[in-house]
């Protein structure tokens, strides 16, 4: 593991670990997840309340490669890549966060 | 000279040596006593120093700093009273004797020697009896394992307690009983001696060991075993102690009086394997014989703690039962035992787990 991806991951916030870890469930159950279900998802957990920063949130994971977008407009399908699945296991092994309910994940069980 | 600490440790100095110097956090209760010289603890206070250590022995601990170097020079060889329940004694106390625990070696000459006074914990605060369950198990422990101190007088309340004495009445039967035992080289050089010889540097050696000072005084009666005379005599100002190591006495006989009585003691005490240095005198003011007589006793300081520990779980316990008993109505709660094993879980990292083997099952980590 490089030093520079150690730092990135270092870096991810809360709603970075939400997303990457409600997106690999998807991907696991079969749903398409995408970025509307990522907001509502944020914002019910009090992550933000606007959509700005839901798809700023998003847009950081992809530019680091640690999520794929698949698709158009809003409707793009969210994908996580190995490396975002590392970096997932690297900061649940940190314990920096616990995983929280997906209200979408949940509607669709 | 003496030295008093806190509000419990300067009354008792100022009782015993009108040559004293007494310390504290707070000018109130500096004013409070009469010494001879005062220092204050400077506590870092926006407020200006009115108030004590307020029963907490951090604050006493980071008043020491300010003191450090005068106080440390001026123990040397003295006798310094402190209680363990509160703020300022303990405080400045333990931060003395974790001093002399990190020295390398304290001449006999300069070991400093103790009088603490331990709170009655059946009937004192779980504040005090706590306070003295840190101070005992930690800067005592480490101080006696170290060698470092002189003789330790493990003063208690108990007395004060069961005989419902004022605190002023108390501090004087306490420090009565010390001065009889601290008087006997001056009244051995007052009195004729019959055997033995404990002078003044005897006695300074004596104090100086590193162990627990036991003593009390009695008259030596009719023909009853001399131990089931101490056990009947014993101390009410100190606790009890362990089996000695090390004994000293002092016996004063009427004129006239077989001197050979004192092989009573002696062989009591060869019996419990403290053979004692003694002197015997003749003092024409007694009508019976009478022995001051102290035990040194090396009872590990857990030993003390455990009985602490055992009364304040009592307390807990006790006040548990209480609040229990106040709740007289306890409403039925509805348990969701899937929910709580799935809280339990992620409590136990199983979430951790979780996430992971989502992870392997998409194929995303290997």
């Amino acid at each position: 593991m490089s030093p520079l991806f150690e730092r990135q991951v270092d870096k991810l916030r809360e709603g970075h670990f939400l997303v990457l870890y409600w997106v690999a469930r998807a991907e696991d159950t079969g749903h398409a997840y995408n970025i509307t279900n990522a907001f509502d998802d944020l914002k019910a957990q009090g992550i933000t309340r606007t959509k700005q920063t839901a798809v700023a949130m998003i847009e950081a994971l992809d530019a680091l490669d640690f999520l794929r977008l698949q698709g158009q407009g809003n409707r793009k399908h969210l994908l996580i890549t190995e490396d975002g699945a590392r970096a997932l296991e690297r900061l649940v092994h940190k314990g920096a966060f616990q995983p929280r309910r997906s209200s979408f994940l949940e509607a669709q069980s | 000279m003496t030295i008093g600490i806190g509000g419990a440790g300067s009354k008792l100095s100022a009782l015993l040596d009108p040559h004293n110097l007494i310390i504290n956090v707070s000018e109130i209760e500096l004013e409070k006593v009469r010494a001879e010289e005062k220092l204050l603890a400077v506590l870092h206070s926006e407020k200006g120093q009115r108030r004590g250590a307020r029963k907490n022995p951090l604050l006493g601990a980071e008043a020491f700093a300010s003191i450090k170097v005068r106080l440390m020079d001026r123990i040397k060889g003295e006798l310094v009273f402190a209680s363990t329940g509160g703020g300022t004694g303990n405080g400045i106390c333990s931060q003395i004797l974790n001093e002399l625990a990190a020295q390398k070696e304290v001449p006999e000459e300069e070991r400093t020697r103790f009088g603490l006074l331990v709170p009655y914990a059946p009937q004192e605060s779980a504040e005090y009896v706590k306070n003295t369950i840190d101070f005992l198990s930690g800067p005592v422990s480490r101080a006696v394992d170290s060698g470092n101190t002189g003789n330790i007088f493990l003063f208690s309340n108990r007395e004060k307690y069961e005989k419902r004495l004022s605190e002023p009445r108390f501090n004087e039967q306490l420090v009565a009983s010390l001065r009889n035992f601290l008087d006997i080289p001056a009244r051995g050089a007052a009195l004729p001696l019959l055997e033995g010889h404990i002078d003044y540097e005897d006695f300074d050696l004596y104090l100086s060991r590193p162990f627990f000072n036991y003593f009390t005084s009695f008259e030596l009666g009719g023909e009853e075993d001399f131990g089931s005379l101490l056990a009947r005599h014993a101390n009410p100002y100190l606790l009890q102690p362990d089996a000695p190591i090390e004994a000293l006495f002092f016996l004063e006989l009427p004129t006239g009086w077989d001197p050979t009585v004192f092989y009573r003691v002696v062989d009591h005490l060869v019996r419990s394997s403290a053979a004692p240095i003694f002197s015997v005198a003749e003092n024409p003011e007694r009508q019976r014989p009478f022995i001051t007589l102290s035990l040194l006793y090396s009872r590990k300081p857990e030993g003390l703690v455990a009985d602490f520990q055992r009364i304040a779980q009592t307390h807990d316990e006790e006040r548990i039962r209480k609040s229990v008993e106040q709740q007289v109505t306890l409403r039925p709660q509805r348990v969701d035992l899937e929910q709580e094993a799935r809280k339990a879980g992620q409590r136990a990292g199983k979430s951790e787990e979780d996430v992971l083997s989502v992870l392997r099952r998409i194929g995303k980590l290997r």
